[in-house]
């Protein structure tokens, strides 16, 4: 038999107050539904469920779990947990928003806020090899605000890639799915194999994860401009350690964006995790540099509506 | 809490090691213990890992996530510790109970409380100094106390080793309570058996363990004790803990405990064999409360950080 496929609930399940809509997307560790709540707003739901572990069948809604993947399916229950206790001290226009996180079909679920719009790998297939650097440089910057506040709380990202990017319709970037975030200092869990994406993975985090840290998401954000500029991930960190094929942005890319662009894409992608940008803000600076030396309107780096929000909040 | 926590334990120039070193924190306490269980007794090493593994399980039990009481806690985990061991001593009819000296001291509120019975010492150091140090239950600390011997002379006492309080044994230990001590940032407790403070001066130890990074200023110290002390060496056995509320300086190897779950616990504690092979934990069973424990936490998360 061929890899197990899980089969998503189906469409109309009624789920706590939830009515499932349609599949959004499968992964090897969860499913993400559309659906939508008692006053008909959508969200949406990411079921955990690792279909190494659990398996559900058609027509079933309970999966089965075989005895013996018991304890492991519990225990990646706990990493589902750790992103959605990541996510609930989140609040950021950048970063997905948590709604609710329940359990139910001998599983968990997370809630969370619906973005129309679509993630930045569909945009680059569909306009590849002409991104402008204007386009590159307005979402990134915006992108890595989302970024910063990730890292303030003392969290990775660890799987930054152009389909974890999410942008809305009216343009703003959304930082998606954090499946592999973890507090920095949980990483000695030697069960579960964390996650990455080949080419957009660091290689400290294909290397037994030693000395990771910002700079390592800042390798992931390097590897996802480059996509922008190729239309396709760079070569695997793990294949450049070996032998750096790798040709430099600015090399491959001359005469298309701007010297520095290419340059700030290039640093990024240092194997040597001490060349690259040492923060996000550094990558920033960088990024919002418009053509000439002139820098791009300060509002990039800060959101309006969240500075209200937070005002309001207050009172 | 946040801090940096490093402990090691070594045999020295002895036939076993017959010390024990533990820590374990949940997100709101944290608690670390060190037993130098005797050598002229049988089964030391026995008196000192059912010291060590009984508090420490007493505390997985109790702080979930932090302890009610956490002075009344010591008093009684302790006082049961000993009659754990004599407890053991009756099973196996042992002529003798084993014994070992403990400290232990727990961190909650970023307040620090300790006791101790026997030897084992444990050390505030605060800005190069000393801020707090325990008092050894010792014969010849008490003859130092009454002016009868100095410290250099209690340094080579022939009875330096004699202590007249400890868990296990005929009599009941004397434990001594520390007050509850406010922490501040940059503070190191240090607790280290004889095996470390005997061969070295206490200014050794408070200058290498004043950075953060624990994890090479420990074992550090301890080649310097164990260099000193030669072929004589006893087990030596050391745990540091930097207490570190500043986010931005945070080195790696910093512990936050913001997003551990409510009733988790860390535990670093080496098994009973010595020789049994680091690094390879079990899978930890969630039991259903945990996981209702859990998503409760992460709602209210969300309705605390969603205002």
């Amino acid at each position: 038999m061929a890899s197990q496929a899980n089969y998503p609930l189906p469409s109309g399940f009624a789920l706590e107050h939830y009515r499932i809509e349609r599949q959004l997307s499968l992964g090897g560790f969860s499913i993400v539904y559309l659906a939508y709540d008692e006053d008909g707003t959508p969200v949406a739901i990411k079921e955990y469920l690792p279909n190494s572990l659990a398996l559900r069948k058609e027509g079933e809604i309970t999966p089965t779990i075989p005895s013996d993947s018991q304890a492991a399916f519990r225990y990646g229950m706990k990493c589902f947990f750790e992103e959605g206790r990541s996510l609930a001290r989140l609040m950021h226009p950048n970063v997905v928003r948590v709604l609710n996180f329940f359990r139910a079909n001998g599983t968990v679920y997370m809630v969370m806020q619906f973005e129309r719009g679509r993630t930045m790998h569909d945009y680059i297939q569909k306009h590849k090899g002409d991104i402008s650097e204007r386009f590159l440089r307005g979402v990134f910057t915006r992108m890595l605000n989302g970024l910063r506040e990730v890292h303030a709380h003392k969290l990775l990202h660890l799987d930054i890639k152009p389909s974890n990017i999410y942008l809305r319709t009216d343009g703003t970037p959304v930082l998606l799915d954090f499946g592999a975030a973890r507090q920095t200092l949980v990483s000695d869990q030697p069960i579960l194999k964390p996650m990455y994406t080949p080419g957009f993975a660091s290689p400290e985090q294909l290397n037994g994860r030693e000395g990771l840290g910002p700079w390592s998401d800042i390798y992931s954000v390097g590897a996802s401009l480059f996509a922008c500029l190729a239309g396709a991930a760079p070569l695997r960190a793990d294949q450049r350690t070996r032998k750096d094929e790798l040709i430099p942005a600015e090399k491959q890319f001359a005469g298309r964006y701007s010297r520095q662009l290419l340059q700030t894409v290039d640093w990024c992608l240092h194997l040597d995790h001490l060349k690259r940008p040492q923060s996000v803000y550094a990558l920033q600076k960088a990024l919002a540099r418009r053509f000439g030396d002139d820098p791009v309107p300060a509002s990039w780096f800060t959101d309006w509506s969240s500075r209200l929000r937070t005002f309001i909040g207050r009172q | 809490m946040k801090f940096t926590i490093f402990q090691e334990s070594r045999v020295g120039q002895r036939r076993t090691n017959q010390d024990r070193v533990a820590y374990c924190y949940s997100r709101e306490a944290l608690l670390m213990i060190l037993a130098d269980g005797m050598g002229g007794h049988l089964h030391g090493e026995v008196a000192a890992q059912i010291a060590v593994q009984f508090v420490t399980q007493s505390f997985q039990r109790e702080a979930k996530p932090s302890l009610p009481d956490v002075v009344l806690f010591l008093s009684r985990v302790l006082s049961s510790a000993h009659h754990a061991i004599l407890d053991y001593a009756f099973d196996k009819n042992l002529p003798d109970a084993p014994r070992t000296t403990v400290v232990a001291c727990i961190v909650q509120d970023s307040q620090a409380y300790w006791a101790h019975a026997g030897d084992s010492r444990l050390y505030l150091f605060r800005r190069g100094g000393v801020a707090a140090q325990t008092r050894d239950h010792s014969r010849v600390q008490m003859m130092m106390d009454q002016g009868l011997l100095d410290a250099e002379s209690a340094a080579k006492h022939p009875g330096r080793n004699r202590i007249y309080s400890c868990l296990g044994g005929s009599h009941s230990p004397q434990i001594e309570f520390s007050k509850r001590t406010p922490l501040h940032k940059g503070d190191v407790i240090a607790m280290c058996s004889d095996g470390v403070w005997g061969p070295i001066q206490t200014d050794v130890l408070s200058r290498g363990l004043s950075g953060p990074n624990l994890m090479q200023a420990v074992p550090r110290v301890m080649d310097i004790a164990e260099e000193k002390a030669g072929t004589t060496c006893d087990n030596l056995s050391l745990i540091a803990m930097h207490w570190d509320e500043d986010f931005a300086e945070d080195s790696a190897e910093t512990v936050s405990t913001q997003t551990m779950a409510l009733g988790s616990f860390t535990t670093q504690m080496e098994g009973f064999a010595r020789t049994r092979p680091q690094g390879v934990p079990g899978v930890e069973e969630l039991s259903d409360d945990e996981i209702e424990r859990a998503i409760q936490e992460i709602n209210s998360a969300i309705q605390k950080f969603s205002k």
